[in-house]
């Protein structure tokens, strides 16, 4: 399309407009709040209405099959759903009134659930006149509905995967596969992510490393990927199909020449973030044995710029950022999440050399993968208190915010497997080791994990049930006493009795939070949840999908998983991107400004306001037999804001799809008092 | 108009669909209450919206509007700017007509602002408690009669 015209033009003038109205119980969700029978009866009412149905399940195949059927059977023209929110199902009967040979623009979606039903608990009335309220509205809109063509253009077959872990590699592979081009940036100067961090991982005890290292073989020999390390997003603009991404990337600093001498050298050194700051390493450094890219890289952040001596020569390391830019179709987030970092005190962890947390005893054991006795601090390790729920299910009020005022409501879901995992690997490296694990709940969901649990069992470690009002506590041991550390805790399994453990080792399960990504977050214009990890549109219905077109998540960025559960994330992302950029063309909804050119007299104010290049421009166009000044649109170039419509003085400038007579509409359907019709028990 | 005892003022929410009205869904997801005299309109920036709109809401029986968009947030150049402007030159129309304009509010509510969307609703329904239906004090402005 490359002109837009008032679209009422589009009309058959003598069209009846015939109106199919139909209300959703949505299993009760909606009608145990709404009396949606009696708004069935009022819609009934109402001109235009041809039909007016409720169903327990629209969405259903039943559901939609019957408003295809009206469509068929009785000449309905338009049609309005009152059901969940329309970012949910909008699409889906859209799609439904297409089949049945309408423009899918001539639907309208209410929303009667999350912004009625499910906020108006003990008001019956009041909720059922607030949905008759809505509906009424929305069948004024949909009256002034026409019909509408999507924009359709041409879009770039190429993705970019932000991330570098499982679940962004994994999705690189599978979208490259479907053979369409994939960059994959990664923050940080390796691949791999958190699960290079890890050792044995569930539910098939295989090395992390070893199965990270295949799949990284895979995507970076892959011909359709490129790879960027220490690169990161710093613009993002355009929608989907064209995307304009721009990427700051940080040097290397390191030639191949020198890279294995500068290993050797000298060098200062800073805590180990990928061993959780139990060991140092240099400045110039390999994240780990096998790691990709094999080339060393410097770390800017604590390189202090002085030389190096390398080879016998003193060198210095220079960084020279570079900043290029790309064109994407597609943008996959797979941005992966952080460990819970335990505030001081918390447990006793940073304040007693005893308490440490999973991830850290992981890495504490994969650095001495031989050795067959535990000690820590020093100390042979001969009891282990193993603590779940470590940042995870807190209750806002009972339990103490983090650091940045936060509290952790949801369940981490993978720590209470990983635990179990560790304790039988401890069960079985150091055999003659107590272990005691002090649970809230054991979840085990997930296929294969409750084996675990029944492996800790036979496995004699002894467990210890807590209640998540009242937690264990970790106290330093009086002096002289066998053990470090005590562990505290009443053991709902005993009934409520006051149980006490000495211990040499205290690990934590910590949970999951959501990494920091803020500004990404800001120029994706991607919504979060409130657990605060990034948010699908819908766990079943559109499951790895923003609600930014174009836009996809995959893996832990959105919440936590296993590496199972990230991995099949990732490969859904994969499938996303390639239906979306397969056919080299996406489609736009075609909510962008149209001129009335009768109603346009030329003054140019739409113009004077508009933000986008090339939006509107103003033409000469002849009108009886006289040249005169019109504005144009440029749909391609439109976002469909609408600062033009309130600048227009003449009412000439609208956005297709909502119009200001549609708006006008609904407020007027809105102001009705309509108590009156109100004929529901109070 | 003499007041009806089973009707309410009545509250407008213009919510941008990639803030405030996913915000109302997230209000939802929660099963959070709050009054049922609140009417939320999808809107894809309020920057649409001329004076005279606002005004025709007012005289048509809306009693307060509240404007739910997605300030620095908002996917539109240029919009956010563009709504505040439309909002204040309305204000002194307002007063011409003698509407209270705390009866129209421009608030900046994300897809995960539960507590400021309540808030915001809150507020307003106290407020309407207080100064009434918009029609008792609405009157019509010399230059009109």
């Amino acid at each position: 399309m490359s002109e837009s015209t008032n679209p009422k033009k589009k009309e058959e003038k003598d069209e009846e407009v015939r109106i199919g109205v139909y209300t959703c119980y949505c299993g009760g969700n909606i009608s145990d709040a709404v009396d949606c029978e009696h708004v069935k009866k009022v819609m009934t009412d109402l001109p235009n209405v041809v039909v007016s149905r409720t169903d327990m399940s629209m969405c259903s195949d039943a559901g939609q099959a019957l408003i295809e059927k009206d469509i068929k059977e009785k000449g309905i023209n338009r049609v309005i759903v009152g059901a969940c929110a329309p970012s949910l199902h909008e699409q889906t009967f859209r799609g439904t009134v297409a089949r049945a040979g309408l423009n899918p623009y001539l639907y309208h979606h209410v929303g009667l659930r999350e912004q009625d039903s499910w906020v108006s608990h003990g008001d019956y009335r009041g909720a059922t006149c607030k949905a008759l309220n809505l509906m009424t509205a929305g069948v004024a809109k949909t009256r002034l509905l026409a019909p509408l063509e999507p924009i359709r253009l041409e879009a770039e077959k190429h993705a970019l995967v932000i991330g570098g872990g499982v679940a962004g590699l994994r999705t690189a592979l599978d979208t490259a596969r479907r053979g369409i081009q994939v960059t994959l940036i990664e923050k940080s100067p390796f691949l791999g992510g958190r699960m290079a961090q890890l050792g044995k991982v569930f539910p098939t005890d295989e090395d992390a490393c070893a199965t990270l290292d295949k799949l990284i073989q895979k995507v970076a020999s892959h011909p359709k990927v490129t790879i960027f390390t220490q690169a990161e997003v710093t613009g993002v603009s355009g929608y989907v199909g064209d995307y304009q991404i721009k990427i700051l990337q940080q040097s290397r600093g390191i030639n191949n020449d020198i890279a294995e001498a500068v290993l050797d050298a000298d060098m200062p050194k800073v805590p180990d973030a990928f061993n959780y700051g139990l060991t140092e390493r240099k400045v110039i450094y390999k994240a780990y044995p096998g790691c990709y890219p094999p080339t060393p890289a410097v770390d800017w952040a604590h390189y202090n710029g002085e030389p190096i001596i390398v080879n016998g020569q003193p060198t210095i390391f220079y960084n020279k950022p570079k900043n290029f830019d790309l064109k994407v179709g597609a943008i996959v987030v797979a941005t992966g999440f952080k460990p819970y970092e335990p505030r001081a005190g918390e447990y006793g962890y940073k304040e007693l050399p005893e308490v440490v947390t999973l991830p850290q005893l992981i890495r504490y054991l994969e650095l001495d993968k031989t050795t067959r006795t535990l000690t820590w601090a020093g100390r042979a390790v001969n009891d282990i208190a193993l603590i779940h729920c470590v940042g995870s299910r807190d209750t806002e009020g009972v339990h103490e915010p983090q650091a940045d005022g936060q509290v952790n409501n949801y369940c981490s879901r993978v720590c209470c497997t990983a635990t179990l995992h560790m304790a039988n690997e401890l069960r079985e490296r150091f055999p003659d080791t107590n272990i005691y694990d002090f649970y809230e709940d054991i979840r085990t969901y997930g296929r294969g994990h409750e084996t675990y649990y029944q492996k800790a069992l036979e496995g004699m470690v002894r467990f210890l049930r807590y209640r998540g009002i009242e937690r264990p506590e970790v106290v330093a041991a009086p002096e002289g006493d066998t053990h470090p550390v005590l562990v505290r805790a009443k053991d709902s399994l005993s009934q409520g009795e006051e149980m006490e453990v000495a211990a040499d080792l205290v690990v934590l399960a910590v949970g999951m939070m959501p990494t920091q990504v803020d500004e990404l977050v800001q120029m994706l214009k991607i919504s979060r949840g409130v657990d605060r990890f990034l948010a699908e549109v819908h766990p079943k219905l559109r499951p790895v999908e923003t609600a930014v077109n174009g836009v996809i998540l995959a893996g832990t960025a959105q919440g936590p998983m296993t590496i199972q559960e990230s991995v099949a994330a990732a490969s859904a992302a994969a499938v996303k991107v390639a239906v979306l950029l397969g056919q080299g063309e996406v489609q736009l909804d075609p909510f962008v400004a149209y001129v009335d050119p009768e109603k346009c007299d030329g003054n140019g104010a739409c113009i004077e306001v508009c933000k986008y290049e090339d939006a509107i421009k103003m033409e000469t166009v002849t009108i009886n037999g006289k040249d005169v000044k019109r504005a144009v649109v440029t749909p391609a170039n439109c976002a469909g804001c609408g600062g033009c419509v309130s600048a227009c003085p003449n009412r000439a400038i609208d956005i297709q799809g909502w119009t200001l007579d549609q708006y006008d509409a609904m407020v007027d359907a809105i102001a009705l008092d309509l108590w009156d019709l109100m004929e529901v028990p109070a | 108009m003499a007041e009806n005892k089973k009707h309410k003022p009545k509250i407008l929410i213009l919510a941008t669909i990639s803030g405030g009205y996913a915000g109302a869904d997230s209000v939802g997801q929660l099963h959070t209450d709050y009054p049922t005299n609140t009417y939320i309109l999808p809107v894809l920036c309020p920057c649409i919206f001329p004076e005279e709109f606002y005004l025709r809401c007012f005289e048509q029986g809306i009693d307060a509007i509240l404007v739910m968009y997605s300030g620095t947030d908002s996917p539109y150049k240029g919009g956010p700017e563009r709504t505040a402007v439309m909002i204040n030159q309305t204000y002194p129309l307002m007063k011409e007509r003698g509407i209270d304009t705390r009866r129209l509010r421009l608030a900046a509510i994300c897809t995960v602002c539960t507590k400021p969307f309540l808030k915001e609703v809150t507020q307003m329904d106290t407020l309407l408690k207080g100064i009434g239906f918009v029609r008792d004090e609405m009157t019509i402005p010399e230059a009109v009669q």
